[in-house]
């Protein structure tokens, strides 16, 4: 296992076409959640293009796994088909602490991210995420 | 079964948003309460980051905190505390 988040917070894989997407948000997921939330991006195809690049989402699903697990959000499209390529790359082990949240990419991190700094399980974090759909903005 | 409410007035400088409303929202979250925020004529649950940042309450806003169940003075108490002491 390769992971390098030893906090035992559940983190957050985002996944993006763009990169600077993917940075923009963590950037600001953070801010709002604190810095102990590992929150790690896939952004952007192998050659630095919009894309996206499944070596890379398996990194990022390793490198952000704590014991407590991993919670991924994807923007659109082909960001979810590299991810489920990637999630059978893993072992069951593995797999079984990735959860793949049906939410949108901002607000479900930001949910999510904030979940995940009370130390809640990565149940409860990817609900967060995915709860996010119904939340109205106006 | 308690019930508990407080009207606090955030600082001047510092609005709901970003840092402060996650620190908010954590704080929220350690009380077994249900815990609900009111401000600009919205209610928000203070457990929900999402519903939180979506009260857009400025710095100086008045917030109402109120909060049921059995730990909701402390959870009021706390949080009453919290926003004044926001930088």
């Amino acid at each position: 296992m390769a992971s390098t988040n030893g906090n035992g917070l559940v983190g957050l894989v985002l996944v993006s076409h763009s990169a600077s997407i993917a940075a923009g948000l963590a950037e600001l997921v953070a801010q709002v959640a604190g810095p102990d939330v590992a929150i790690v991006t896939a952004g952007g195809g192998p050659d630095g293009t919009l894309g996206t690049d499944g070596g890379r989402v398996l990194e990022a699903l390793r490198e952000a796994d704590s014991s407590a697990g991993a919670v991924v959000l994807v923007d659109l499209g082909s960001s979810l088909l590299s991810v489920r390529a990637a999630l059978a790359e893993l072992s069951d082990d593995e797999a079984a602490r990735v959860v793949l949240a049906d939410g949108p990419l901002v607000e479900g991190a930001i949910a999510a991210g904030v979940t995940a700094s009370t130390g809640a399980p990565l149940a409860d974090v990817a609900a967060a995420a995915e709860e996010a759909r119904s939340v109205r903005k106006l | 079964m308690s019930e508990s409410s407080e009207l606090v007035r955030l600082p001047s400088t510092v609005a709901l948003h970003a840092r402060p409303a996650g620190a908010f929202v954590r704080t929220a979250a350690a009380f077994a309460a249900t815990i609900q925020v009111q401000a600009n004529g919205r209610q928000a649950n203070a457990k929900s980051i999402l519903e939180i940042l979506g009260l857009g309450a400025d710095g100086g806003s008045e917030l109402r905190i109120s909060a049921s169940g059995d730990d909701a003075a402390a959870a009021v108490a706390e949080l009453a505390q919290l926003v004044t002491q926001l930088a």
